[in-house]
């Protein structure tokens, strides 16, 4: 037996939970696109297309107090802030790139120091993933051990049916506590039938491989190649759903104002600038190593995880066209012929 | 918040003092009794320091922990925040959040002669060992420094360079480069990295630890290699640009070393091993 909700349910799921007080976050129509952003209503889904910015922001917003001041003739007096002000949040409709990413972040945000305004929203998030039913040839989710159709990092997981309405997995025992707190919502089917998944074009990649060709690869003429063209907009970074490099930085005066906490991205020229002027990563190229890098084998390196999830947000909109898919299916083909040539070889033509 | 890791401590602007016409030094005493006894550090670690209202700088914690009760810094107006960090007067508030990273290992020094090489605005993160060191004279065998910037006038910590010349136990090198000497200067007027092959320290039982700008240690590491200084006798320290401390926000890293976990201070061995991107 498969529990099943209609679209209808959902919808009323959506406003029951906002009646409860909860911050519900999911795809909107805007104008031309859609983007993760809180619901005033469950009529205001829109679910199936992947939203132009990813999820992250639920967790780790785009700039957000981390501290006030205030300076009186008593002194200089720094306030906290309050976790408690954090909502408790609902994340529904989120395609497996983007309910898998949080996931991999937690790595950063959690080992030794812990950075309580990502990991206390993350406490209190609930996400409703979505089986994603169309890719476009940005998609490559396959390639980095993802599917269309992964659970990963969802509480509860709905698969879209075909006659209308959805198939609902607990995957995790907060999944289970939303099924339990509204059973009017849900029934029982013997049988469904999934609209089926999504099939993003591209063979798996061997990342352990990519990893050992990048660890020998560091000066390569590939980073040329690929990233002089690099603008350093920075748009991949603020798509992405795993970038997690931010700045800190003083709003207001020195009498009263507040430091924030916002996005950065590696791919800034002043990014790494030192005081002295001298820059490690002096041109266009480095950075987008960095950024490769970061992804493929530094993450991995310390925390066991690949920093990306395939959505494809950088390539579709990279504004030179840069395509991080064919640069890892190219670094996967280098991979494999430099790697143990003779096994590799004998193999396929022995 | 339970715990907010990028609170600040306040700390108070105890003394001040020009280095160089751009240079400044504070002594910082923190607010929080708690804090001025619970704050302990060890040599090589750093600090963010915040001006409010501008945000917040990495320095390294220039004082030795030996003497405890306060802090001291050191920092070149460069930009905004050390801008407003110069703007501030004695008795003013700051804050200060560390400390952070790892340290030099001073207890495997014991019984060792230390070679210190140290260029321009780079004598702070050295001067915390030289103290710690000078406040155990007993445990360390014959100490030289070789400090060097580009004039008389860009030495910073004066007053002490004198109080080392003038100590029978520190064998103290100083240079200016080339055309940056006055009529009274009675150093050595050279580069570093030649001042300090003309000094000639034995590689003998000893350590080095090299702080400078990145040119200046590109051109010592080869001079204490003729020396006989091994790979893992000689420490430095990497200064990378840091907005966290720790280890989240993605701009200190060196390959896959966080500069602000890992580090800052290496073996010339493991700086060898990372990609050359520093």
């Amino acid at each position: 037996m498969a529990k099943v909700i209609t679209e209808e349910n959902l919808r009323s799921l959506i406003d029951l939970l906002i009646k409860a007080g909860k911050r519900v976050i999911g795809p909107k129509r805007a104008g031309e696109m859609t983007i993760y952003e809180p619901l005033a209503s469950g009529s205001e889904l829109t679910p199936g297309t992947l939203p132009r910015r990813s999820a992250k922001e639920a967790f780790f917003p785009l700039s957000e107090t981390i501290l006030s001041f205030q300076k009186d003739r008593d002194g200089l007096k720094v306030d906290d802030v309050d976790t408690a002000s954090f909502p408790e949040t609902v994340l529904v409709g989120a395609l497996p790139c983007d309910a898998a990413a949080p996931q991999v972040m937690d790595a950063v945000f959690s080992w030794d120091y812990k950075d309580e305004f990502y990991l206390e929203r993350r406490r209190r998030t609930t996400i409703i993933g979505l089986s994603c039913t169309s890719a476009d040839d940005s998609c490559f989710c396959t390639l980095v051990g993802l599917s269309p159709t992964d659970t990963k990092g969802s509480d509860l997981f709905l698969t879209p049916l075909a006659g209308g309405g959805y198939s609902c997995e607990a995957v995790t025992d907060r999944g289970e506590q939303l099924l339990a707190g509204y059973p009017e919502l849900f029934t029982e089917a013997a049988t469904v039938t999934p609209i089926p998944a999504a099939q993003p074009e591209g063979a798996p990649v061997d990342l352990a491989k990519v990893k050992v060709w990048l660890e020998e690869h560091f000066e390569d003429e590939i980073w040329e190649e690929v990233a002089n063209r690099c603008v350093g907009c920075g748009a991949c970074a603020f798509l992405c759903p795993a970038c997690h490099c931010f700045d800190i930085v003083d709003e207001g005066t020195e009498q009263k104002g507040s430091r924030r906490k916002n996005w950065d991205a590696c791919a800034f020229s002043k990014f790494t600038n030192h005081a002295s002027g001298h820059n490690p990563r002096d041109v266009q190229n480095k950075r987008y190593r960095n950024r490769f890098m970061h992804k493929f084998k530094y993450y991995d390196d310390k925390f066991g995880k690949t920093l990306c999830t395939g959505c494809g947000r950088c390539i579709r909109y990279c504004p030179v066209g840069i395509d991080i898919k064919g640069i890892l299916e190219e670094i996967g083909k280098k991979s494999l012929s430099t790697k143990d040539t003779k096994g590799h070889e004998a193999n396929h033509h022995g | 918040m339970s715990e907010n890791i990028y609170l600040p401590h306040l700390a108070t602007i105890a003394e001040m003092r020009d280095e160089t016409a751009d240079i400044r030094s504070f002594k910082l005493v923190f607010q929080d009794e708690k804090v001025r006894d619970s704050f302990i550090f060890r040599a090589g670690q750093f600090a963010e320091y915040s001006a409010f209202g501008a945000g917040e700088a990495t320095f390294c914690i220039a004082s030795p922990p030996t003497r405890s009760g306060y802090i001291e810094c050191c920092f070149r107006s460069v930009g905004r925040v050390t801008d407003a960090l110069r703007a501030l007067e004695v008795g003013d508030s700051i804050g200060v959040r560390g400390p952070y990273g790892n340290s030099f290992p001073i207890e495997e020094f014991y019984g060792k002669n230390m070679v210190f090489v140290a260029g321009g605005i780079a004598l702070p993160p050295l001067r915390t060992v030289i103290w710690n060191c000078l406040d155990l004279r007993e445990k360390f065998g014959d100490i030289t420094i070789v400090y060097g910037a580009r004039t008389e006038d860009d030495l910073v910590y004066k007053h002490e360079l004198k109080e080392w010349e003038e100590r029978p136990d520190v064998n103290l090198v100083k240079t200016v480069d080339p055309g940056g000497n006055g009529p009274t200067w009675n150093g050595h007027v050279g580069f570093v990295p030649t001042i300090l092959e003309q000094a000639a320290p034995s590689a003998e039982n000893s350590i080095a630890l090299v702080c400078g700008p990145p040119i200046m240690i590109k051109f010592t590491l080869p001079v204490l290699e003729k020396l006989g200084f091994s790979d893992d006798a000689i420490y430095t320290t990497l200064e990378n640009r840091m907005k966290c401390g720790l280890g989240k926000c993605g701009r200190c890293n060196v390959g896959n070393i966080y500069v602000c976990k890992d580090g800052p201070v290496f073996s010339a061995r493991q700086v060898k091993a990372m990609p050359q991107e520093f």
